[in-house]
């Protein structure tokens, strides 16, 4: 009679525990995220002061005598020009931070030396990104309306329309800003030099989805390329929420392409990750940095 | 309880008249001009590796201050009529906000390098966990923080040289005054930039977080001393803000020596300004680095992160 010896794995996969390893991500990176407590003065000034850069060069621009601020007024239909500048600014702030912070999680751990002990754990490896991204979206979310808020209260910037149409177009916009996320997130493990991808991606959105200004203004080649990006698509939906009471039918030109970017972008993300988690374990590359 | 300091004199031998073995203590190392140059050197050289070792973070380094103004070039379009911004002229004297502008950000590039070139080397150096060792080295902990700076000057010089010529091709940058002027007005204002430099690596020290004030103090400094825009158009409650600080002099000295715009004070007086204010800064600078310094050993947190 022989006995075999059944190899079992470390764990029991299941729905139950990958629930529980995205649950002790979670926990983790806000235990993270509440130990360094600058993040406080960074939630409240930085709504502040990113904006308030291109609001005072507009400032400038406009003259003593506000001859200039006519002539934007024109050029952009917009009746409110720090408004205007800071829902732009605001979705370039939201893109940076996602890719900072989602699009670093997995190079954090690897500058850190953590990521090779993490991946040998029996967990759900996706949810090394998922359960980055759940602590994000709630302070996201508080950093969009502490600055509603702070040009409320300081420059009596007023929304002229519905704050659910509002909700509407960042709710629409969570899958292709995430979904980015989780694909740079999982390149840059293996192509290392992660300061150069954020500046690239939010280089693009800084430049081609006019974030201070029309991007009527921008030369033909320009603006055609800004159709391929989903952050064009947010600011405009979004201004027009917000100032120029829009409804969800004059919206649905920029909620479509917006959807579709976000179905692209979380699809491409996840892939990118199978990819690279493969790639990077049979170099041997995944401790690297 | 006060106890008693023993003396680092060395004992003579001849003063007694008697010949003793006295076993005389040494440093590890013998402190010169030449061993700190050496030590600048090799700091310099190591972070010049890593630098080059990432090569598209280096090319992105030249792009990223014209990606940062390129969206300021439009929204002037947005504000200009047949591309003259007539509003900006009314502040500032000139109507070519894009040279203004760039010139406004390759001095801030350098402002900005010895904001992150100390600061920020010292939480890298928290996170990779060499700081404890770095300091045990025998050189003067203020050399270490100014050779963390060379390369990045370096690098930033390399960086902004590119990006006018850049600047000049895609947004027509044009100086129209005296560059060697402008250059040396720019020396005393960067060499007490350095003092804050070390006031700030302290306040990293005890922080142990650099990201955040590294991030918001260069905002607040462009800001308020008008890197994009004549601090004459901020609101008139933040235009004391903008004349207390010495940098506002400096900016607006360069760009009236090569763009030659009105500036806020006869250039004269504003270079007095920045030689003061470049004695004061480094002593006080150096001053609280070494008190937080001694605090931070003294907790014994210095490799924490």
């Amino acid at each position: 009679m022989e006995t075999t010896i059944t190899p079992r794995s470390l764990g029991q996969p299941g729905f139950a525990s990958d629930a529980r390893a995205f649950m002790a991500v979670i926990r983790r990176e806000w235990t993270i995220f509440t130990r360094y407590p600058s993040w406080i003065i960074a939630l409240l000034i930085w709504p502040l002061i990113f904006p308030m850069l291109y609001i005072l060069t507009a400032r400038a621009l406009a003259g003593p005598d506000g001859s200039g601020l006519a002539v934007f007024m024109q050029t952009t239909g917009a009746t409110d020009y720090i408004g205007y500048i800071i829902v732009g600014t605001t979705v370039w702030m939201w893109q940076n931070i996602v890719l900072w912070d989602v699009g670093f999680a997995l190079r954090n751990e690897q500058m850190r030396g953590t990521l090779e002990s993490n991946w040998l754990s029996p967990t759900w490896r996706f949810s090394y990104l998922l359960g980055h991204t759940g602590p994000q979206i709630v302070s996201m979310f508080m950093f969009i309306a502490i600055t509603a808020l702070e040009f409320g209260l300081i420059f009596g910037v007023r929304l002229n329309g519905s704050v659910w149409m509002l909700a509407l177009m960042m709710l629409a916009a969570i899958p292709s800003i995430y979904g980015l996320g989780f694909a740079f997130a999982s390149l840059v493990i293996t192509l290392k030099e992660a300061n150069a991808f954020v500046f690239l991606v939010r280089g693009l959105v800084m430049i081609f989805c006019g974030i201070t200004f029309p991007v009527a203004i921008l030369p033909g080649w320009m603006q055609s390329f800004s159709k391929w990006l989903p952050q064009t698509y947010l600011i405009h939906g979004m201004r027009a929420a917000a100032f120029s009471n829009a409804s969800v039918t004059e919206l649905l030109p920029d909620l479509i392409p917006l959807l579709g970017f976000g179905t692209f972008w979380l699809v491409l993300g996840y892939f990118t990750f199978l990819w690279m988690e493969r790639r990077a374990r049979k170099t041997g590359a995944i401790g690297q940095y | 309880m006060k106890t008693k300091r023993t003396s680092h004199k060395r004992p003579s031998i001849l003063r007694s008249g008697r010949m003793e073995k006295i076993m005389q203590l040494t440093t590890l190392s013998q402190p010169s001009f030449k061993t700190v140059l050496r030590a600048l050197f090799v700091i310099a050289r190591k972070d010049w590796k890593i630098f080059w070792r990432y090569p598209l973070n280096a090319v992105s380094s030249v792009f990223q201050p014209l990606i940062w103004i390129t969206p300021v070039y439009f929204m002037g379009k947005a504000f200009s009529t047949n591309g003259h911004a007539s509003g900006f002229a009314a502040y500032s004297g000139s109507g070519d906000y894009m040279s203004y502008i760039l010139l406004g950000t390759v001095l801030t590039n350098f402002i900005m390098t010895v904001f992150w070139g100390m600061g920020y080397a010292l939480k890298e150096d928290m996170d990779a966990g060499v700081l404890e060792s770095n300091w045990l080295t025998p050189i003067s902990r203020l050399h270490i923080l100014i050779g963390r700076t060379l390369t990045s000057m370096l690098t930033t010089t390399i960086t902004s040289t590119v990006m006018l010529i850049l600047g000049a091709t895609l947004f027509g940058f044009k100086p129209t005054g005296n560059t060697v002027a402008a250059l040396l007005t720019a020396v005393p204002m960067l060499v007490g930039l350095y003092g804050f430099g070390f006031a700030f690596a302290g306040i990293v020290l005890l922080m142990r977080e650099a990201n955040t004030m590294v991030d918001v103090g260069s905002f607040l400094v462009q800001g308020f001393t008008g890197t994009t825009f004549p601090v004459k158009s901020l609101p008139y409650w933040l235009i004391p803000v903008s004349l207390m600080l010495p940098l506002t002099y400096g900016l607006d000295a360069v760009r009236g020596f090569l763009l030659k715009t009105q500036t806020l004070l006869p250039i004269n007086v504003e270079i007095i300004i920045l030689i003061a204010f470049m004695f004061v800064m480094l002593w006080l600078g150096a001053q609280f680095f070494y008190r937080v310094e001694r605090r931070v050993r003294t907790l014994g947190t210095l490799g924490q992160h």
